[in-house]
């Protein structure tokens, strides 16, 4: 059963990282057996009333505080023992606090489609714990028409995203972990719905490079109350190989240099007597950035455990 | 399974890396023979001297000279010494370089087309040629701004041009390459005398009057020009006495632009708060309504209240170019575009928001005159325009522009009418609110004005720029910062000034 249960802790780890339009793969450790499968279903608040306009944290009247809910629902599929199956879509609203100075409206609706598989290369045990290491690709694209050149209401960077991630973790006996993951994720091209932009020099295209990103996050968690009960801290940071500044009291766009500090908690709660039910809540504040805004997000979620295919064996 | 997951994941990389394009950052377009060649553009009418007597060269030496052979003699070693770069330099800036420039000149307008921030303790500082560096950084590159920039340099152009036309068929300097059969010149040979090189004209008038425009660009400027230079004798079009004939003619041309420039009431355009509140107060005084700024710190005064008392190019007196009132606010047409506009809001379709964006053209951008440039630069390339006849397009498409904004922005602040968001509770938009009032709309007179400049230089296009510049209008309605009077009664605003400009064009010469 622990095993089922990790997986949910996978997804929402993954789910928690869109808040902050930094759509990650699965970076868990962990992994479902085959013929499993979870479903997810996570509702997050994120807000900001500051940002970082190159490397100048500042507030700006114009937007005032920006809203940004998310509902997403997302499933997990184990096709066999040691490679899972990821896929989620969420659904996002934007808009500003009143009064602002700019009157803009918001945006809603649907962002992009993630599918991701993930493959444990290593799992080995000791006597004193667990050593696993993992790989994973993800694959995400837009699959509404919002429009990415509207910063920062709009949904996302409005660009594919290939993701390439490899996963290492150290779980003790008494249930103390730690995990380290690092990404690679290439994006390709925002269409705009302009036929002339500015990035450092005129651009006579409505296409938008959005950089290429690295990523890095670790984690120390612990599982308390007999297991039905996982916390843990993370940091994650990421930060484009390329790009250019938000130019000054201008909106963002998608082909920005980010950079991304963020550090947050999260904790996922196992019912021991519903079988397969859990509830999930975390909390994640960037502190650090450039190009970015200072977000703080709390999600809530709920997942479920069940097996799609009977006779298996645990 | 291991390797099956590398496999996968190094076949998509391979593809996806394969996917990375060259994105455009200016027009791309083979060197063409010019449709005509205007061996009679010296005779032409001139904007900012009365003739072209006005600039005088010396006499070009004769090629038969030691001097002229000496030229030759130095114009193939730098050939034969050509870099990578140079090479490069030669293919970007064509034989139709006024493209260029005008590029050049939309680059820097998008690069300071950047509204000045609220400082901490919630006041505004305004950008100031005194102190260029700022900040904020001089100049705030806003839609009159451009247009004001885009005229002078391609007035200046295109007088320097006529200018070095008439010169070119006096002297009838043949090409280095006509005259020594080693040399390779880089462009389509098109017949045209080498004394004085238009391009080494375009180079310096183009230059010295975006210096003047965005003084912190004068090192990038100065370091174009001399590339451009180094290329025109790099082609083997020209040699240095012709280039330094051409780089005269700029330099003296750019000049009398820019003393038109300082004197034309641009520097007071942007008044001081007691001149714009009393400007308000008189349209409130006249119709019961006034503009005023939404934004959060309020900025104390709108943008360049006094615009509309710089000088034009071609309308004798503003006001006659000065709309019909607007609707009163509360009238019954008035009403029916307050439900216009709250329906295109709760109901944005697809096709309005891509029109509201595509002719958007706000900060950051190269603005609505800049829009239009671009349009008249692939026409140019399209019609294979001459040198002359590209410069006369792009002056006169400016002038009228520029002669369009001002009475705009006439329009503008002796209505001073509200922008939808003032009176209209709660409503929100698409597009950002500019900070000047609503009646009539910059964009439609502006693009209304352009397309009709187009219309006369390309009728083929005629159909076609009419329409984009209704739907330049409308993209206002659409983004929910103008009402549909602004955009209409602009489109024919727009059009009325712009027949000034084409009725001087129809009678200078070039028909």
């Amino acid at each position: 059963m622990n095993k089922i249960k990790y997986l949910s802790i996978a997804i929402l780890v993954l789910l928690g990282c869109y808040g902050s339009a930094n759509a990650q793969t699965p970076n868990d450790a962990i992994m479902m057996e085959g013929k499993q499968a979870c479903v997810l279903f996570e509702y997050n608040y994120g807000t900001f009333y500051k940002y970082w306009e190159g490397s100048d944290l500042r507030e700006n009247q114009t937007i005032a505080t920006v809203y940004r809910n998310t509902v997403m629902p997302m499933a997990a599929i184990g096709i066999v023992d040691r490679l899972n199956f990821y896929i989620g879509v969420p659904y996002i609203k934007t808009k500003s606090s009143d009064p602002n100075g700019g009157q803009f409206a918001g945006a809603k609706g649907f962002q992009d489609l993630t599918v991701a598989l993930k493959y444990q290369i290593l799992n080995r045990e000791s006597e004193s714990g667990t050593f696993s290491l993992l790989a994973g690709v993800g694959f995400s694209t837009p699959i509404s028409n919002y429009l990415p050149d509207y910063m920062p209401y709009s949904l996302g960077l409005g660009a594919p995203e290939l993701s390439y991630r490899a996963i290492a973790q150290y779980e003790m006996k008494n249930g103390i972990y730690f995990r380290g993951g690092a990404a690679y994720l290439w994006r390709g091209y925002a269409k705009a719905e302009r036929e002339y932009y500015y990035n450092d020099g005129s651009y006579y295209t409505p296409w938008m490079d959005v950089p290429n990103a690295i990523t890095a996050d670790f984690s120390l968690g612990t599982w308390l109350l007999e297991k039905a009960l996982r916390v843990e801290l993370n940091y994650l940071g990421s930060k484009s190989t390329s790009g250019d500044d938000i130019r000054a009291y201008n909106a963002p766009q998608p082909t920005n240099d980010i950079e991304i500090d963020r550090i947050g908690i999260f904790a996922h709660y196992y019912f021991p007597n519903i079988k397969g039910l859990g509830v999930a809540a975390y909390h994640n504040q960037v502190i650090n950035g450039k190009n970015t805004a200072r977000i703080r997000t709390t999600g809530i979620g709920v997942t479920y455990f069940f097996n799609y295919l009977k006779n298996k064996s645990q | 399974m291991r390797s099956l997951i590398f496999f996968t994941l190094v076949a998509t990389m391979l593809i996806l890396s394969s996917c990375e394009k060259e994105l455009p950052t200016h027009l791309s377009f083979d060197n063409y023979a010019f449709s005509t060649t205007d061996q009679d553009g010296g005779t032409w009418n001139t904007t900012l001297i009365s003739s072209t007597y006005e600039i005088s060269i010396s006499e070009p030496t004769a090629t038969s000279s030691s001097e002229y052979q000496q030229e030759l003699a130095e114009l193939k070693q730098e050939m034969s010494q050509m870099s990578d770069d140079e090479r490069n330099a030669v293919e970007y800036w064509s034989d139709n370089s006024t493209i260029r420039w005008n590029e050049i000149a939309l680059e820097l307008i998008a690069k300071y087309n950047l509204i000045p921030g609220y400082n901490d303790d919630g006041t505004y500082t305004l950008p100031s040629p005194a102190n260029p560096a700022g900040p904020p950084a001089f100049p705030f590159a806003h839609p009159p701004y451009a247009v004001r920039a885009l005229a002078y340099m391609s007035v200046a152009q295109f007088d320097g041009l006529i200018t070095a036309w008439h010169h070119k068929y006096i002297h009838n300097r043949p090409a280095p390459y006509q005259l020594d059969n080693e040399i390779e010149y880089a462009y389509m040979d098109n017949g045209i005398p080498s004394y004085p090189s238009h391009g080494a004209v375009i180079a310096a008038a183009s230059k010295n009057v975006l210096t003047a425009m965005f003084p912190l660009e004068a090192e990038y400027l100065a370091q174009k020009e001399a590339e451009h230079l180094k290329s025109l004798l790099l082609s083997g079009g020209y040699v240095q006495s012709d280039i330094d004939a051409g780089k005269q003619i700029g330099d003296e041309i750019a000049s009398i632009a820019l003393v038109r420039a300082s004197n034309d009431g641009m520097k007071n355009a942007q008044t001081p708060k007691p001149v714009s509140d009393s400007i308000a107060d008189a349209a409130f005084d006249r119709y019961g309504w006034k503009w005023i700024n939404k934004e959060l710190p309020q900025r104390p005064v709108g943008l360049t209240p006094l615009y509309s008392k710089v000088r034009m190019w071609n309308v004798p007196n503003v006001e006659m170019t000065r709309p019909i009132p607007p609707p009163a606010i509360g009238s019954p047409e008035y009403l029916k575009d307050v439900e216009i506009l709250k329906d295109y809001a709760d109901n944005m379709t697809t096709e309005r928001r891509r029109i509201a964006n595509f002719w958007q053209d706000g900060l950051g951008t190269y603005t609505p005159p800049g829009h239009w440039n671009e349009f008249a630069k692939e026409f140019i390339v399209k019609y294979r325009l001459n040198p002359l006849r590209t410069a006369r397009t792009f002056a006169y498409i400016n002038m009228a522009m520029m002669d369009g904004g001002i009475s705009c922005w006439d329009a503008k602040y002796y209505y001073h009418y509200p922008r939808p968001i003032q009176t209209i509770d709660g409503f929100k938009t698409i597009a950002g609110t500019p900070n000047f009032p609503s009646y009539t709309s910059g964009h439609s007179v502006f693009s209304a004005a352009g397309a009709e400049v187009l219309a006369y230089i390309f009728p083929q296009e005629a159909a076609v720029v009419r329409e984009w510049a209704k739907e330049a209008a409308i993209s206002r309605v659409y983004g929910g910062i103008h009402w549909t009077f602004d955009a209409y009664i602009g489109t024919d605003q727009g059009i009325d000034v712009a027949q000034y400009t084409i009725d001087i064009a129809k009678s200078d010469g070039a028909d």
